[in-house]
This record gives C-alpha cells, structure tokens and sequence, in this order.
C-alpha cells in the first residue's frame, strides 16, 4: 500500500532535499527541546534545595529514594486511574461525534462551529468555570440534581471524577477534530461499493470505516494519553491535589516539589519518571501504529 | 429512520459541549451581588466595560494574535515540509525523529522554564513576542509532525511518483501537488496549534514581563485582586476572549471537511 | 497558493522585528544617565491612586525611571515566577514584593538584598508592627546579627466575622461559638453554622494554627523547630474536625477557599465566618443581602482571651542581583513606597491595612475607613507563621495532613505524628 517511495537514478539528491526538509524541525527541536531536557535530567542526579544554594551529586539516590515514597506512588495511582478513565470516556464520546461532524444534516454547521469551543476557552478559565459548577452551595450541578448536595471537590471519591469530567468536556473536541480528519481520507467509493454489494451501514462502519480509521484513532489516543497523563491545569485549580493528596497527579507532586519547596533536585527526577513513563506508553502507541503504516 | 437519532445526538453534544459556555456568558452579565441566587433578576454590562476600557484588553488580544499566528506559521512552515520528507522520501533516521519529536514534547513543562529562561535571557528574546516562538514550537511541532506525517502517508504514492515522472523535483512535487491535497491536516494542525499557542500560560508569564506584551491568559489572571475573584470579569474577558478562536475555527473548519475529491485519488 | 503564503511569511518577518526594535530602544533611553528603577508588583485595584503616588516618587527622585511590571495575585504563581527569574540570577527588576512567609527563604538563597543600611532592624521595630518585623528581620547566623531583608507594605490577619442580628454579642470562647451557631440555626434551620476555610492549600494552614493557638499551643518549640505532635496541637485539629462532624459547619468546607467562604457568608446563609478583613468592604456593598449585619471580632480561644489570627500580607524587597547604584535607587523606591503617607494612601484606596500602628489613628483613617482604624487591636495581635527558610518545603506536608484531618480521612492524632516524622525527615536533611 502506501510506503515510501524509492526513488531510482536520483536517489542522492532526494536525501539531500530530505535532509534539508527536516533540518529547520531538527534545529528547533535540538535547540530550545534538547537544553531543558538535558539539564532537568542533569539535575535529577544531584540534591538541590534551592533555599541551600549548593549542589550536591546524588548519582541515582534521588530514584531510590523515589521506589519508597509513598506520595509517589499515590500520585502514580491517581494519574494512571485518571488517564486511563478519562482517555476511555473521550474515546467513546470522540468517535461517534466525529462521525456525525462528518455526516451531512442540517444541524451540521452549528455543531462543527460550537464543538471546538470547551478546546478554545483557557484550561484555567474553564476549570473554574467548572469549580463554580461544582461548588456544593451554589453550584448549577448541586442545584440540577435531586436529593442531598454533594460536596464534589472535597471528598475523594467524588473530586478525582470531577476532574475527570472536566478533561472529557475540555479534550473530547481535540480527539473527534484528529478522528475526523482521518475520516476525511476515506473515499467515499469504498462505501459505494459496500452499499451496493448490500453493506447495512453498522456492517460497513465496523468492517470498512474502523479500520480505515484505526491511524487515526491511534493518533488521537497517543496523543491524549500523552496529554492527560500530564494533566496539570485542570485538577490543580479544582483541589490542588486534595483533600489529603488524593487527586495529586505527577505533575502536580513535580509542581509543588520544584516551585514550592524549591526542591530542585527532587522535582526534576520527578518529571523524568514522568517523562519515561510517558515515553513508555508512546512506545506501545508507535508499535501499534507502525504496525498500520507498514499494513 | 436515522434523523431522530442523528438529531438527538447532536442536541446531546451541543449540550454538553455548549452549556457550560453559555453558562459562562451567562456569568459574565450576572451581577455580582446575585451570584449565589440560582439564576439573575438583572442583566449588567458593566463587566464587559470594565474588561474592554477599564484594562488595555484589546492589546492584550493583539498580543496573543501576534503570537499565535507566528507558532501557527512557522509550525506550518517547517512543519509541513518536513513531514513530507518523513512520509514519502526516504532517508535515515525517520523513525528516530518521530519518536525523538514525541518525546521532546512530552516533557513536562514546569521543569522547563528555568533552562528556557536562561535561553531566552542569552539570546535577548526574553520578554519579546517572538521568542515564545521557539518554546512554543516544542509542543506545537511535534504535533504537527505527527498529524501531517500521518496525513501524507495516506496519500497515494502515485501522485509522488507521476509529479516527478512529469519534471518535478522532490520539493516541486511537494509544494505543487502533495501539499494542496494536504489542506484538511494543515487546516486541522493550525487551528489546534493556534488555540494552544492562545492559550499557553505558563510561558507567557515567565518570559514576558512589560505590560505591553501580555497575552490572553496572563491579563486574565491579573484580574483577581488579592483575596477577591471579580468572577463576572474573567468570564466576559474567557467570552471575548474565545471569540477570534471560533471565528477561525468556522473559517477553518470547511477546509477540514471538505476533504479529498474522488478524482485525485483516482488518477 | 503560493503568493498568499509569502506574504504572511514577510509579515511575520515585520513583526518579528517589531518588538525586538521596542525593547532595545526602551533600554537605550534608560542609559541617557538616569537609573531605571523596575518595580514587581500585583494589582491593587483601580491604578489610578497607585501611579500617583510612584509619579511623586519620580518627582521626588527626578534621576530615576520608574517602570512597573505586575504579577498576578495568587502566591503560588508570584512564588513560582521568583524562583524561576531569581534563581536564573534574573537583574531585569530591582524592586520585588514578598509574600510574608518567604522572607527567610529568599534571603537564604540569596535572592533579595541585606538592606538593614536603610532600614535597620532596631527603626523597624519602632515604628512598625512587632508581628511582621519578626517575619523581615533574619538572624544572620554567621555573625549572629539581625538583618532586615525586606519592608511591610501591607499586613493582613484572620478574623471572626459574625451576624450582628443572629447572635447576642460576638463569642469569646469556641464553646460560645458553638452555642450561639446551635441557636441561630434553631430558629432558622437552613443556615451554616461556620465557615472556614478547608481546601488543602494554605490558608489551611493558617486556620489550622489558629485553632492550635486557641487552644493554648505554639507550633514552633524553644529552639525554632516545628512541634506539631502536642496536646493543643491535637485539640485544635479535632475541634475543627468536630466543627464538621458535628455539623456546625457545612461538609463543603473542605473544599472552600477564601471566596467560597465569602460567598456563602454574604449570601446571609452563616452566622459565622473566618476570613481575612477584605471580606467586610464586600460585605457593606449596597447590593450586600448582609449590609450593616456584620460584625468583626477576633477569633475565639478555649480561655475567651482574644485569639490571634495569622499574620497575612506583603513585604518589599530588593533583587539582590542589581547593582548598587539601583539598590541605592531600589530602598528610596522602598522607603516611599512605606512611608507613613503612603500607609494612608493605600487604606483610603485600596483597603490594605497599615503595617505602621501609628498610621491606625490618623484622622483621616478613622474618618473614612474606621473599619481599618478599628482593626488595630487584631492587627496587633497577629501571629506569623513559622518564621524558617524551610516554611514552603514544610507547608507542603503540613497542608495535607491537615487536610487529612479535616476530610476525617484520618484521626488528627495521626495526622500530627505523620506530619511530624515528615516534617523531623525533611528537616533532618538540613542540619
């Protein structure tokens, strides 16, 4: 199907335009990406407490002493859980939505203008959009439903799932607008065809229209697991990691490790078991997707 | 038979997708005395005057065009052509840029901001529009790579092939035929690089410091005094805001959807 | 396809120049000899009483520039913003504002400048408020010297408010507190007793020591080091988790900041309510359901002496980095900004309370802000936090502890040992 192309007789100066394609990409990426990386990685190996002033080497204790921390592996938890709720719930909204962004009825044009709407308002803003929503006094959420208020941001069952809806509501437009430009390089003849070999339509979206869309459903989901795995915004300004740390993420225990306590040396290592556990799931996501562009 | 369905659905989505906006717009003329009542007696514009006049929140809106549409740009620029030398033209190292990109991006930002401040410091880009750029690009490129990589595999090879049979060079065949074919991932790619290029705080503070070049989400939060949150102001500021990005996204949109004709696969 | 494409390629490229142009053209007027003074703050409200009182400053000092830069108001960000420019040894602003409680910790890193030439520690302690002067005045440990590293600019303090027309006088012990909320809530059962503040953040903490200080305890020992596992420390935690239990105060306080609280206060919906002294000009608003119902007290104790609410507020401070000849310019811009003037300025404008005592019975304070003139008796009897380097790094732990506590996760006696072995680990590491 569709690979690369070799090319024959020029095969020398095709490399040569690639290498100049992609050489601004590489240039940015080596220079503004590359520094930080390094010297968060850098500083993981040391004990810095910026209050002290002084680096001392470490080697590998700061990642020992990691294995032991409790709060690590709570914040571990939340996130996985959170992650792995939160990217489902977009996933099922997602593909449906884009399916009907993509279908022609006359609702169609207020729907592809509104649905990007929750992406474009500032994750802070839309947070405490949301916190006030949620508030068990006053909030729209309390009053719409019956029976007992329910103290959503302060009790831990309740608040971790807050959060969660927020992320769904905020990100679910991001998943459907990828799905739906993999959907725009369906052809319609395939479905031509189906129809008159006698395809119902359910038939023809499991066999024809998942597959086709499995790069980009792929694409999506690499990305938001990426994302919400590193949520922040959301939860920080909802509870900031409470009550009793029991919606702290990663980021969030990163956050107040390195702009809080200053703890330099601590909260970079912090962000890289972030980073290497995001890079593990990227690598299962890029097995599966290779997978499809080699198919 | 499917309309009802189709119909409920999509009431169902702009439901919940729209109501909490409109809650917010709802917020914004709700004065602030009858917040805790379930709904307003009276209307006030007062915040949208505050917002507009009281604070310079039109340059603040220049501002974050400014800077957005500069990542927006140059993510597209070297974006676009770099993911069409991922996807069709052969070389070493594909694979490895890709991951490597994905990576990069995926580095929590917070600790970040320190090496980057002494980045932009050396080069002189601190406090300058511009040099949101580079940060910016982290995360913006990456993306971008990887949609439109994603969006050039899937176009025929045929088309690569018969642009260069007919004379053209690799970036011949690139600019004149791949790329317009390529309009619904560059469509998609700007709208989701130029929303969060918008959006993009925790730079923006950190980088920018003279009043004049404050961008949206950094004059919002100057909004709230000490204790106090002038809540009615920051939703009228988040609507006025949100308004240049559904403008784009309408105008985008239709480029997204109108997808590849049948012909060009054809041939 | 092409054309429109170059064409916003070259206005990226003109507005690229743009403001890289600005910036190097603002820096060559400032060299034209006169010192350009760069001053941090965070928004006080209407600017315009504000940038009269920095241009008398330019009139007073005609050599120096002056040019603001504003941080937002949240503390984390401010806090966040400072550790990232000071630690990359930032010299772009001289003149910095300072949370209260990090004052030790930015002068231990070097981050802010000695500047007790201007201010010495002993003028400091005449003239201003003995609370916030503990907070800017650091023992040197090296030449055993006190050092003023910052100025108060403003001062905060945690306070009762209570309804004027639902309780016969204001309590004066946490048993009279309770009663009076039992009563009013007999006579009008949908209202909450107390609110407070209990989300895990740091006014958590603040609530948290108040309570510990009613109850007779202290948070540091003899020698400056936290003690939390002690018996008031552990009535105090309870009593606050019995406030909830008990019903007194709503379940959502545990996710309540300042406004939340506020909210629910000026709604008419509590009898009580801890919160800080800005709470009252919200609540005399002409819309206000609660106008002219409010009253102001300090916080109760288990003896009926009057409590002490926890010292809030803002200090300033100069970037350790600039040159001299901008420190010099920086502590002129500091002893304006500070003066006694300028301390009835900010009242009449802007609500902040005064860090000078004697500014309290200025005329003019007690014509048109007597709620401010009357303050004085709290503002004086406000305790600071925990004066150490490590306060943030400790706050942390504190915070979810005590929020632990609260949301009856766990029992407080718990809660004060973990917190006290983490707090002894981290501590630990230091010395």
């Amino acid at each position: 199907m569709n690979g690369t192309v070799k090319a024959t007789g020029s095969m020398g100066r095709e490399r040569r335009q690639a290498y100049m394609l992609v050489a601004p990409a590489v240039l940015v990426l080596l220079g503004v990406a590359l520094y930080p990386i390094l010297a968060a990685v850098w500083l993981s190996l040391h004990r810095l407490i910026l209050v002290f002033g002084e680096q001392r080497w470490l080697g590998l204790e700061n990642y020992g002493f990691m294995l032991g921390d409790a709060r690590f592996w709570n914040a571990l938890k939340n996130t996985a859980y959170f992650t792995l709720v939160a990217v489902t719930v977009e996933l099922l909204l997602a593909v449906p939505l884009a399916l009907l962004l993509n279908t022609a009825f006359p609702g169609r044009g207020l729907l592809r203008a509104s649905v990007l709407v929750p992406w474009a308002i500032p994750t802070v803003v839309s947070a405490k959009l949301w916190a006030w929503l949620f508030n068990p006094d006053y909030g729209l959420i309390n009053r719409l439903l019956p029976g007992q208020d329910i103290n959503w941001l302060g009790v831990p069952g309740y608040a971790l799932h807050a959060a969660i809806l927020v992320d769904v509501w905020k990100t679910t437009p991001f998943m459907a607008l990828l799905i739906l430009a993999g959907l725009q390089g369906i052809s319609e003849d395939i479905y031509k065809a189906a129809r008159v070999d006698g395809a119902s339509r359910w038939r023809s979206f499991l066999s024809i229209t998942l597959p086709l869309l499995k790069p980009a459903i792929l694409l999506a989901l690499l990305f938001r697991t990426l994302d919400a795995f590193r949520v922040f915004d959301a939860i920080f300004v909802l509870t900031e990691g409470g009550p009793a740390n029991t919606t702290e993420t990663l980021s969030i225990y990163a956050y107040k490790t390195l702009m809080r306590a200053g703890n330099f040396g601590y909260g970079s290592m912090l962000s890289v078991m972030t980073f290497l556990c995001v890079v593990g799931l990227s690598l299962v996501y890029i097995r599966l997707l290779g997978k499809e562009g080699r198919g | 038979m499917k309309r009802p369905g189709l119909w409920l659905a999509t009431v169902a989505f702009l439901t919940f997708f729209l109501g909490p906006f409109f809650w917010q717009v709802l917020t914004s003329v709700w004065p602030d005395g009858q917040l805790t009542q379930p709904l307003p007696t009276s209307l006030t514009f007062d915040n949208y005057a505050s917002v507009l006049w009281g604070r310079p929140f039109l340059q603040v809106l220049v501002n974050s065009l400014v800077a957005a549409s500069l990542t927006t740009i140059f993510c597209m620029a070297v974006g676009a052509s770099a993911a069409f030398a991922l996807a069709k033209l052969e070389f070493r190292g594909r694979g490895l840029l890709l991951a490597a990109a994905l990576a990069v991006s995926m580095f929590p930002p917070i600790a970040t901001v320190s090496p980057l401040y002494l980045i932009l410091r050396a080069t002189g880009l601190r406090d300058t529009l511009v040099g949101l750029v580079p940060p910016y690009a982290t995360f913006a490129l990456p993306l971008t790579l990887w949609i439109l990589t994603s969006f050039f595999r899937q176009l025929p090879d045929e088309l690569y092939r018969a642009a260069r049979v007919d004379g053209c060079t690799p970036l011949g065949a690139f600019w004149r035929v791949l790329l317009p074919l390529a309009t619904p991932g560059l469509a998609t790619t700007a709208i989701l690089v130029f929303i969060f290029a918008w959006n993009e705080f925790l730079y923006a503070l950190t980088f920018l410091s003279s009043p004049e070049k404050r961008t949206v989400p950094v004059a919002i939060s100057l909004f709230a005094s000490e204790h106090k949150e002038p809540w009615g102001e920051i939703a009228a500021a988040s609507v006025i805001a949100t308004l240049p990005l559904v403008v784009m996204t309408v105008l985008f949109q239709r480029r997204i959807v109108s997808g590849l004709t049948a012909g060009a696969v054809k041939e | 396809m092409r054309r429109p494409l170059i064409s916003v390629l070259v206005l990226g490229l003109v507005l690229w120049t743009l403001p890289g142009c600005r910036r190097k053209k603002e820096e060559a007027t400032a060299a034209g000899g006169k010192t350009p003074l760069v001053f941090k703050y965070q928004p006080l409200g209407d600017p315009v009483a504000f940038r009269e009182l920095l241009a008398d400053f330019e009139r007073k000092n005609p050599d120096v520039v002056l040019t603001t830069e504003a941080l937002p108001n949240s503390s984390d960000v401010a806090h966040q913003f400072f550790l990232t420019s000071l630690e990359g040894g930032a010299d772009d602003f001289d003149v910095l504002v300072v949370d209260v409680v990090w004052v030790p910790e930015f002068a231990r890193a070097g981050w802010i400048a000695d500047i007790s030439g201007a201010f010495p520690p002993e003028v400091l302690r005449r003239d201003f408020l003995s609370g916030p002067v503990e907070a800017v005045v650091v023992r040197d440990e090296k030449d055993q010297k006190d050092k003023t590293y910052a100025v108060p600019w403003y001062v905060d303090v945690g306070v009762l408010f209570y309804r004027t027309d639902l309780v016969p006088r204001a309590p004066r012990t946490y048993a009279e507190l309770e009663q009076f909320a039992r009563d009013a809530r007999a006579k009008q059962p949908l209202l909450q007793g107390y609110v407070w503040q209990g989300r895990q953040y740091e006014g958590l903490n603040c609530n948290v020591f108040e309570a510990i200080w009613g109850h007779g305890g202290r948070v540091l020992d003899d020698k400056g080091r936290l003690e939390l596992d002690t018996e008031p420390a552990r009535a105090g935690l309870a009593y606050l988790r019995g406030l909830i239990a008990s019903g007194i105060s709503p379940p959502g306080v545990t996710s309540a900041a300042e406004e939340e609280a506020r909210r629910v206060f000026q709604a008419g919906q509590a009898v009580f309510m801890r919160n800080w002294p800005y709470a009252w000009e919200e609540a005399q608003k002409p819309d206000s359901p609660i106008r002219g119902k409010v009253g102001i007290t300090p916080l109760p104790t288990v003896s009926g002496e009057p409590g002490w609410g926890t010292l809030g507020g803002w200090q300033l401070a100069v970037n350790a980095h600039v040159s001299p000849k901008r420190k010099e310019a920086a502590e002129r811009l500091i002893a304006h900004l500070t003066s006694p003037e300028a301390n009835v300025m900010m009242a009449l404008s802007y609500g902040r309370n005064p860090p000078r005592p004697s500014v309290y019975k200025d005329p003019r304070l007690v014509e048109r802000v007597p709620f401010i003139a009357s303050l004085l008796g709290m503002v004086e009897n406000a305790r600071p936090r925990p004066v150490t380097p490590y306060y943030n790094l400790l706050s942390d732990v504190l915070q979810s502890e005590f929020s632990a506590a609260i949301a009856g996760i766990r029992p407080p006696e718990q809660a004060l040992k973990q917190a006290q072995r983490q707090v002894d680990h981290l501590t630990g590491q230091f010395e």
